[in-house]
């Protein structure tokens, strides 16, 4: 499938998270048997059947912590599960917590009684929040986006990625893990449309009258903690602040009529290209 | 009969051991004395110790105790710190009586620790089957004592008794089967000669109750359901069967007025949470406050705050209980900041509603209905398959963490929350054991984007006198005291004392981890410390020596 990211239809544009049925009509009867602790001999429900009955059982046994959406939940500390997951990496380690839970966290095992079936229908249900990403194939080329981001774009003036650029800007390194491209081009496109609390700016007033703005690197009940555009971080107790002000928007500048079309798809290209593991070619 | 008279020598043997050992003890009372009725009903006169969950009967959370005040609370110092062993959140209000203090820990767990230093005398490790049925966390929130002996809730759903001065197992009763979905986190109440406790489980479709229990034996005084069975008053407000699985849990501690002789207890959402379809009409007593005899456990009136809901606005508040003037006279009243937004004064002699007004942001209710408080719904804001925007959010406005009420104000103080979530409904078939709960909910947006806040409201014109913004969402409880302070907590982990009568900001302290519990204050020769969990660890501060 070639995805172009033409502009203006952002929500229609795509349509790429493809899960793959594998279509077994009849489960081998030894999975019926298959041990507690998984090892890694892959998952075989994940039909789309499948995945309708584990996105049933999360709704009603997990979402009291991680959410409707699987987004997790700042509050219960149950992670977001729609993007690179922290303690799983294969199918068999996402069965094990289930199965097991994660000791000193809320993360509880499930009932004992609960068959490996269920669990592996959880599993495919997880799995399919996320997608293959050699699945995508976009109508941009990642080397030109990578020039682009280091040259007429100026992406790394703010923005690290592996160890260089900016700090004005999250960290890229890993961004093509948990955003789609369809994510990335709205990012570039809107930067104002979803900014993350640590990328809001605080323009703070000191009782000696000086002024101080930054990135919102911490809020809390009583202190406040900014990075300011020449890097230096400064630490407040609010009651000691004549006033500050919360901008809850992006510093970032929109990239929609300074890009054409065929570099907005480089550079999306380029970004989704950022990962830990290197795709193959 | 027996166990009684092994009690009663074990009291007389540590009084006669105490009285000559006082010289080794770094608590200058005997061992403890113990609790009688007359000493838990008179507890607000004896505030060197906190002697129940709320501190009094009437759990204003009150404590006449003021050598920590506004003048010299910019001087509190860490005395003690205790790490409690199993990880996980800490929801304990512990007690302290006569120097000794019994803090709770996750999972069922109880410590007994000299209030000075915080060193331990014991320990209870309570046995746990591996199959539990909890929707929220592994959380205990308190014990109750009467005589020499504690009741802990646990949970798998049983009341445990244990000695309060070796930690030995007295007894241990299944309230209800925990494999079914019921479990226990609050503290019990003590009434007169009776345990009293509710259950949780309102996610697993259970049938809500409240017990009394024998301290001596262990065995059960009398059940009330606050789901009416056939032939009740009440029944009928539950389509078809759905009576038998409608939740109406009763996860936090009551209240109790020995003059009208009445327990007053929370209840918590109908079952299951967010599709109200197979349940309907206004499905008693769920989302209100049932007033008992305390004696019988007989209903003798109620107040529904939310009938037929479908947010999952558990009414699962502390009450407060004062007797304040209203509009000129003086009445006996119950102050409830609900989960679903609203604040209520009602008169606790007879359930009738006498004001009350929103006091959070919240969109599913035009307001209340003048004579009767019943709300007047907005059309159209009930959970759909597709998700709808509604506020206050699953978690409330307010939740199960105490308010606290102080007579020197008159003041009522709730922490709250205004944000909102999108709220989905779905079909679910009863099973036994299995979440009930008919869909679910998430936020949009994060959450520093909400406002949290303390506020102070007045009783009298249900208005907010003051407020004391927080960040994020705060689930810690409030404590007063006649020092004029308002002790609580927030969710990015600090402790801090506002002034009572203005909510100005006197002292906080970074303690590092989530604040999850109510503080509590007391006093060991004469001077004062103030306790609080956060995170793992348990808090006392005390003025710098």
């Amino acid at each position: 499938m070639i995805i172009h990211l033409g502009r203006l239809k952002p929500n229609l544009r795509w349509l790429a998270i493809s899960i793959v049925a594998l279509g077994f009509s009849d489960y081998p009867s030894s999975l019926l048997f298959q041990s507690a602790q998984a090892e890694d001999a892959g998952n075989l429900y994940n039909t789309a059947v499948d995945i309708r009955m584990g996105n049933r059982y999360f709704e009603r046994q997990c979402s009291r912590c991680h959410g409707f959406d699987a987004k997790g939940n700042d509050e219960t500390g149950a992670p977001n599960l729609t993007g690179r997951l922290r303690r799983a990496s294969s199918d068999a380690g996402i069965f094990n917590i289930i199965r097991e839970g994660v000791p000193g966290t809320a993360m509880l095992p499930v009932a004992a009684d609960v068959p490996d079936a269920t669990v592996w229908q959880l599993v495919a249900y997880i799995n399919s929040l996320r997608y293959d990403p050699l699945s995508v194939e976009l109508a941009g080329d990642a080397e030109t986006g990578n020039r682009l981001f280091n040259g007429k774009a100026d992406c790394s003036g703010c923005h690290m990625v592996n160890g260089r650029g900016g700090r004005l800007g999250p960290d890229l390194s890993r961004i093509g893990e948990n955003k789609t491209p369809e994510d990335l081009l709205l990012s570039l496109m809107d930067p104002d449309q979803e900014v993350a609390p640590r990328w809001w700016t605080v323009r703070a007033a000191g009782a000696d009258g000086v002024i101080r703005e930054g990135f919102r690197m911490n809020e809390d009940s009583f202190s406040l903690r900014i990075m300011d555009t020449d890097s230096n971080l400064w630490s407040f107790q609010k009651r000691e602040l004549e006033n500050y002000e919360r901008l809850e928007k992006s510093t970032m500048p929109s990239y929609a009529e300074t890009l054409s079309d065929g570099e907005l798809d480089d550079l999306v290209a380029y970004l989704f290209s950022l990962r830990r593991e290197v795709l193959p070619q | 009969m027996k166990h009684a008279t092994a009690l009663l020598v074990s009291v007389f043997m540590a009084a006669t051991a105490g009285a000559q050992e006082d010289q080794f003890s770094t608590v200058i009372t005997p061992a403890f004395s113990p609790i009688t009725w007359e000493r838990l009903v008179d507890a607000r006169n004896e505030p060197n110790n906190w002697l129940m969950y709320s501190g009094t009967l009437d759990s204003q959370r009150y404590s006449l105790l003021d050598s920590i005040n506004t003048d010299n609370v910019g001087q509190l110092e860490m005395k003690w710190a205790y790490q409690i062993p199993v990880i996980d959140r800490a929801e304990t209000v512990p007690l302290v009586v006569d120097g000794i203090m019994f803090i709770t820990e996750a999972p069922s767990n109880v410590v007994a620790v000299d209030a000075r230093t915080g060193r331990e005398y014991w320990r209870y490790d309570h046995e746990m089957p591996d199959d539990l049925r909890i929707c929220c966390g592994r959380n205990n929130r308190g014990v109750a004592i009467l005589g020499e002996t504690l009741f802990m809730s646990t949970l798998d759903a049983h009341l445990v008794a244990i000695d309060a001065r070796t930690g030995n197992l007295l007894w241990d009763t299944e309230v209800a089967p925990h494999d079914s979905g019921y479990s226990k986190t609050a503290a019990p109440l003590i009434v007169k000669d009776k345990v009293v406790t509710g259950i949780a489980g309102g996610e697993f479709g259970i049938r809500g109750f409240i017990d009394a229990y024998d301290p001596a034996t262990g065995e059960r005084e009398w059940r009330t359901y606050v789901i009416p069975g056939p032939g009740e008053f009440g029944n009928d407000t539950w389509s078809d069967d759905s009576w038998k699985t409608g939740g109406a849990a009763t996860w936090i501690t009551g209240s109790y007025d020995a003059d009208l002789n009445q327990i007053y207890w929370g209840t918590g959402n109908p079952g299951p949470d967010w599709n109200g379809d197979v349940r309907l009409g206004d499905n008693l007593y769920s989302d209100s406050v049932v007033a008992l005899n305390g004696d019988s456990g007989e209903i003798v009136w109620h107040f529904q705050f939310t009938p037929h809901d479908v947010h999952d606005y558990d009414s699962i508040q502390v009450p407060i209980l004062a007797d304040i003037e209203f509009n000129g006279r003086q009445r006996q009243v119950m102050m409830w900041a609900n989960r679903n937004g609203f604040y209520y004064t009602l008169d606790r002699s007879n359930g009738e509603f006498l004001i009350g007004k929103p006091y959070a942001a919240q969109t599913w209710a035009q307001g209340l209905d003048p004579v009767t408080g019943r709300p007047i719904r907005v059309p159209g804001m009930a959970p759909t398959y597709e998700g709808i925007m509604v506020s206050p959010p699953i978690v409330g406005a307010t939740n199960w963490y105490s308010p606290g009420y102080s007579q020197d104000t008159g003041l009522f103080y709730v922490t709250s929350f205004d944000g909102e979530q999108e709220f989905f409904k779905r079909d679910e078939d009863y099973e036994e054991g299995e979440r009930f709960t008919g869909g679910g909910g998430r936020y949009t947006s994060p959450m520093d984007a909400f406002h949290s806040s303390i506020r102070a409201i007045n009783p009298e014109t249900a208005e907010i006198e003051w407020e004391f913004p927080i960040m994020p969402r705060s689930s810690a409880g409030i404590t007063t005291t006649a020092g004029g302070l308002v002790f609580t907590g927030s969710a990015d982990g600090y402790f801090f004392a506002l002034d009572a009568s203005s909510g100005e900001e006197l002292w906080n302290i970074s303690l590092g981890r989530r604040v999850h519990a109510a503080p509590m204050t007391f006093a060991v020769d004469g001077e004062q410390f103030v306790t609080i969990a956060s995170g793992n660890v348990v808090y006392t501060f005390g003025l710098r020596d």
